[in-house]
């Protein structure tokens, strides 16, 4: 059920993205409405542009994260540093912005090359020291952590000597097109990106032989291709979609907090989950990862706009979680 | 498909049956945007302005992200919170920074802006409700220094490394005896996240370096309770502890006499004085725009007396 | 005698398929029934209807005269219907005894478990079946044979009066298939009726009383075993008489040489082994389970270590450590094993054809070219003839002769010039297996050189211009294939035991 062959039926790729899950996440899609509606019912306030930008901002993080950790999965393996990882390209972009005053395209450039570099070092662990993901991943988690706080010597480092840097998330350049459509870039970057990443998936030799490796990766080692090689080159590109998610949340917060990042793994993992990828790997789609970050933040920002009590937020979203996957779980049945 | 229909039947009821026990706004409406929600010290912020709620007749949400490196859901939160049109906005900026587009189109939107706990790096908050950390931890270094003598080596659970608090507890303590104890040495400085056993183990460590150390400041209630526990694991005596901020668990070690005593903000007036301060903004009154919440000292002696009893959680 | 099953006018539809039309069964106490046909031909289906895994959409089942619709494995346990699946389901890390009383543990007070009591038990039925095994041994220590050995005594726990076997003797040996139709014939005679899937037709020469035969989902017909030949049960199964001509051996002494090895060695697996292939040539590799053909095989390819040994491709040496190097020196390696080592069967034909090649249908950024591997695919399908609805299809949705073919359609997309074959019609059915063998056939009349590793020694004599035969990590003899070699030379070389490790073992 690869993307790229029922992409392959109806030729166009727009058209396959959107018809491949078409069929396997109109579930999760139609979760999505009916929290969209019963939120809507539930709070007059909830249903406003300045709050549908406001879930959207808050998905384009973690959602770029989630497709980083999108890829990795359908590997068959789980990437636990994509948050600190996250949070070490924001510091090294600070390094270059800040501390050394580079010019702004050099610093997104270092960010991004950060993240590479982290996902080539988990790679190699993987594939080529035979290290599980979850532990090597587990290590440099850690390992990104200490050198996030190392270098920025535990203090936030802020980008406010580089004008323009917090354009790159806050500014809107879908609002000076289309004035009262004030979508912020971050959110359309998180769109670029999936598109990217779809495109990829579907239609290049490293997207096959992501789903490959995930379905038999004996059969794909068997079948003379260098396994290793390639599953180096999935972590590495999956760590720099990691630094793209590093840069965003930097200019977000037009700093970058070296302490943050803890967490937000599990928060993309669930996006992923939600969103009909298999942790067992060989299956799963961008789109289907997508739907599933809105779907969590849609559902976090709904439950604070009708004013529930905190404790039971996180109840009800443990509850999706466990309810989303059963469903998925059904489906395949 | 029965499974289908089943989970989107329970999505629904979710978001329908929540419902209910949503506080919804009437009249008018503050939503305080906290820094934690878990850590009691929190809880006592919210106790405060519920208390206020209730006399000023208005009502409050009140939340915060899980812990406090979490920024971005911080603002969040703050995105969520204007969304709903209150009367005024109580914040606590885990980063100033970050929040002030957020900050921006609530004034925009005519909402008021108090900060509390720590202030906001920003000419947009009308008003600051807070304790002044630095002042408090340098009273902390004075009955520190009161205790050994003025001299020996002491050290330092801070909870953090990034947030204000956390810097400017640190910093006021350290800069206190730097100024005015030249015969004490501070030998370390150590970072448990605020978390009781990191503390603890961390304290163990600093003990087994230096078994000569006279005291250990701990900046928070679980940096002062790890603290306490480390020293009591050690079987060390004579080590003065001071702590900061309440909790059972440490108004326990003061009672006994593990620890010498603590700092206490007044987190219960914290909550009081913002949701105090909002609505008088949002009526329309002027207000100050330094509202110090006071702290005090407390130790055995002190620890039942009136005024301290008041301001101290469990 | 009794009639123990009857099935009658079973109907079973899946989406889009109707696997099961008016299918039915006999069975007899203490007769050992062979069920007959073709990879889809609905036996496993029928089977899974008996022991309760699917439910039929119509017809009758009566056990003992009575009707019974079993809903699950364990109602139809109750019953006294069990089944030993072909891929076999133990816990790898549970023991022997544990395996066999998973979820019936005896119990002693307070929940504990009564071991001494579970491993008597299991040592009990052991030894009703002559199997000399320790209850407490690892299942995952044991060979496959072993732990098939467990599955039966697990089914027999249950005091089944109906057995089922899929393609029990798939991955046996010859002594290890003569101890377990040993165990069959007991059983036989305690009057259990056994329904006996298998595609090997001396076995049912061997064991069977009488042969059901299916085909497309449908009853074909039930004849005595013993008396008909086999070639109607064959024409039975296709639909067709399936014919083929005798081997020629060409003259190869003169081909130039596509592969030669010297002195392979790994520890005890491989032992000094040296041979030449030439090009157009099919060397067989015969010997019993172990004797180390697919650990030589999976040498050559890079997919395992050596410890010593030249690898030399046309005449050059090659330097392989690793299977990218082997398919980069032209070497192609179908494992034994499909499942596991030759698909990602959650993928669909084309992507699984496409694997080993994808560097030649791709742009310079790395984009696909899908247009061009779907036509190589469809030239690939329509030429091997696989029969799938689509190019599309996910290949875990085919039969295993289709599977087979894919494997063997994405090395010849490579253009390989040494095929390794290894076990290359395990698991599927006649008219596939002609079809796989025309195949070899075509490949070394291009000039290809293959190997070829065979458990099946007609299969080994029927397509190999040379048998290599192997024993305990050695290469105890070089055969010439054709009318002039028997099958008992090749067992003579197969069993030839080295002398100095056979008076060690007697030493023990």
């Amino acid at each position: 059920m690869t993307a790229s062959v029922d992409a392959k039926k109806e030729g166009g790729f727009l058209a396959g993205l959107i018809k491949s899950g078409a069929h396997q996440k109109l579930l999760a899609f139609a979760s999505l409405i009916m929290l969209l509606i019963g939120f809507s019912l539930g709070s007059p306030n909830f249903m406003q542009m300045s709050n549908m930008i406001a879930i959207l901002q808050a998905t384009s993080v973690i959602g770029v994260l989630a497709i980083g950790v999108t890829l990795i999965i359908i590997t068959g393996g789980i990437d636990l540093s994509i948050g600190t990882m996250m949070t070490f390209c924001a510091v090294i972009c600070g390094v270059f912005l800040t501390y050394w005053g580079l010019p702004l395209p050099v610093g997104v450039v270092a960010g991004i090359g950060a993240g590479a570099f982290c996902g080539f070092c988990s790679g190699t662990f993987v594939a080529k020291m035979k290290i599980p993901p979850f532990i090597a991943t587990l290590g440099m988690m850690l390992i990104l952590k200490g050198l996030s706080l190392v270098i920025s010597g535990t203090r936030p480092i802020y980008f406010n000597d580089t004008p323009g840097f917090d354009k790159i998330s806050r500014g809107s350049l879908i609002g000076e097109v289309i004035p009262g459509l004030p979508i912020p870039n971050g959110v359309l970057i998180l769109f670029l990106v999936a598109i990217g990443v779809a495109y990829v998936l579907s239609r290049t030799v490293l997207g096959r032989y992501t789903y490959a490796l995930g379905s038999n990766e004996e059969a794909v080692r068997l079948s003379g291709v260098n396994a290793d090689r390639w599953k180096i080159a999935i972590y590495t590109f999956a760590g720099a979609i990691c630094g793209i998610a590093g840069v965003l949340i930097a200019s977000r917060l037009n700093s970058a907090q070296p302490a943050l990042g803890l967490g937000y793994e599990l928060e993309a993992i669930a996006a992923v989950v939600i969103g009909g990828t298999s942790l067992a790997g060989g299956r799963g789609t961008i789109l289907g990862t997508l739907i599933g970050a809105l779907i969590m933040s849609v559902l976090t920002n709904g439950l604070r706009v009708m004013s529930v009590a905190q404790e039971w937020q996180t109840v009800a979203t443990g509850a999706i979680i466990i309810l989303a996957v059963y469903a998925d779980m059904s489906r395949k049945k | 498909m029965f499974s289908r229909r089943t989970i989107l039947g329970t999505i629904a009821a979710t978001a329908l049956l929540t419902g209910p026990t949503a506080v919804f706004a009437e009249g008018e409406y503050v939503a305080l945007v906290s820094k934690g929600f878990q850590h009691q010290f929190w809880q006592a912020v919210q106790s405060g302005a519920e208390q206020a709620a209730e006399e000023l007749g208005v009502t409050i949400t009140f939340e915060g992200p899980d812990n406090e490196t979490m920024v971005d859901k911080q603002i969040d939160m703050l995105a969520a919170a204007l969304a709903n049109k209150p009367a005024a906005i109580g914040f606590a900026a885990l980063d100033s920074q970050a929040a002030i587009p957020l900050l921006r189109d609530a004034d925009a939107a005519g909402i008021p802006i108090i900060a509390f706990d720590s202030g906001v790096d920003s000419d947009i908050p009308l008003a600051t409700a807070a304790t002044n950390n630095m002042a408090a931890a340098a009273l902390a270094a004075e009955k520190m220094a009161e205790f050994i003598g003025g001299k020996g080596k002491v050290a330092v659970v801070a909870h953090d490394q990034t947030s204000r608090t956390g810097i400017e507890r640190r910093d006021g303590f350290l800069e206190k005896i730097a100024a005015d104890y030249p015969d004490i040495e501070v030998v370390t400085v150590q970072y448990g996240a605020g978390d009781q056993l990191k503390s603890t183990e961390l304290t163990k460590a600093i003990l087994t370096a230096n078994p000569d150390l006279s005291g250990i400041f701990g900046t928070n209630e679980g940096s002062a309770i790890g603290v306490v526990n480390g020293v009591t694991e050690m079987g060390t005596e004579g080590v003065v502890i001071i702590g900061y901020d309440s909790g059972k668990a440490q108004k326990d070690a003061i009672r006994s006499g593990l620890m010498a005593g603590a700092i206490t903000q007044n987190p219960v007036g914290i909550g009081y004085e913002t949701v105090k301060a909002a609505i008088m903004a949002a009526r329309g009154e002027t207000i100050d725009s330094e509202i110090d919440t006071g702290f005090y000292y407390y130790d055995a002696e002190t620890i039942d007396n009136p005024e301290i009893a008041a301001v101290l959680y469990d | 005698m009794d009639k123990i099953v009857e099935m009658i006018g079973v109907d079973k539809g899946f989406p889009g398929v109707q696997a099961l039309k008016d299918a039915r069964l006999e069975l007899y106490k203490g007769e050992v029934h062979a069920l007959m046909g073709e990879n889809g031909a609905g036996k496993s289906t029928l089977m899974k209807v008996l022991s309760g895994i699917y439910k039929k959409d119509a017809g009758e089942i009566l056990i003992r005269g009575k009707p019974e619709e079993p809903v699950g494995p364990r109602e139809a346990q109750a019953l006294g219907i069990g089944i030993i699946h072909q891929e076999l389901s133990l816990m790898m890390d549970l023991s022997a005894a544990q395996n066999i009383f998973i979820g019936r543990e005896p119990r002693l007070s307070f929940g504990r478990i009564d071991d001494a009591e579970m491993n008597r038990k299991a040592a009990t039925l052991f030894s009703s079946m002559h199997l000399d095994l320790d209850p407490q041994t690892v299942v995952g220590d044991l060979t496959i044979a072993k732990q098939q050995m467990i599955e039966i005594s697990k089914a027999l726990s249950f005091n089944s009066e109906v057995l089922i076997m899929d393609e029990p003797t798939a991955a046996l040996n010859d002594a290890e298939i003569a101890d377990l139709f040993n165990i069959i014939n007991k059983l036989k005679a305690n009057g259990v009726g056994i329904v006996y899937i298998s595609h090997k037709m001396d076995e049912l020469k061997r064991i069977a009383d009488r042969v059901t035969v299916m085909r497309d989902g449908q009853y074909v017909g039930t004849v005595d075993a013993k008396e008909t030949p086999v070639d109607q049960i064959i024409a039975m199964m296709v639909g067709r008489k399936v014919q083929h001509d005798p081997l020629v051996v060409p003259e190869i002494s003169d081909v130039p040489v596509a592969l030669e090895v010297r002195g392979l060695n790994r520890g005890k697996e491989i032992r000094d082994v040296s041979f030449k292939l030439h090009r157009g040539e099919v060397l067989g590799f015969a010997g019993l389970m172990g004797a180390g053909r697919t650990e030589v095989a999976r040498a050559i390819f890079g997919a395992d270590p050596l410890d010593a040994g030249e690898v030399f491709v046309g005449g050059e040496k090659r330097h392989i450590t690793s299977p990218h190097d082997a398919v980069k020196a032209g070497i192609g390696y179908l494992s034994e094993d499909r499942k596991r080592y030759g698909l990602a069967i959650t993928m669909d034909v084309a992507a699984n054809t496409a694997m080993p090649n994808l560097e030649n249908f791709t742009s310079q950024l790395g984009v696909l070219n899908e247009s061009e591997i779907d036509t190589a695919t469809q030239e690939m399908v329509d030429k091997l003839n696989i029969r799938t609805p689509s190019i599309h299809q996910e290949v875990r949705l085919l039969s295993g002769g289709n599977q087979q073919k894919i494997v063997v359609g994405k090395w010849l997309l490579r253009d390989c010039d040494i095929f390794i074959f290894d076990e290359p019609t395990r698991g599927i059915d006649v008219g596939a297996k002609a079809e796989i063998y025309r195949l070899i056939e075509d490949l070394t009349a291009r000039g290809k050189a293959v190997i070829m590793i065979s458990s099946e020694l007609p299969e080994v004599m029927r397509l190999s211009h040379r048998i290599l035969v192997m024993c305990e990590g050695r290469v105890t003899g070089i055969l010439p294939g054709g009318e002039g070699t028997t099958q008992e030379d090749i067992m003579t070389l197969a069993t030839q035991r080295d002398t100095n490790q056979q008076n060690a073992g007697y030493i023990q």
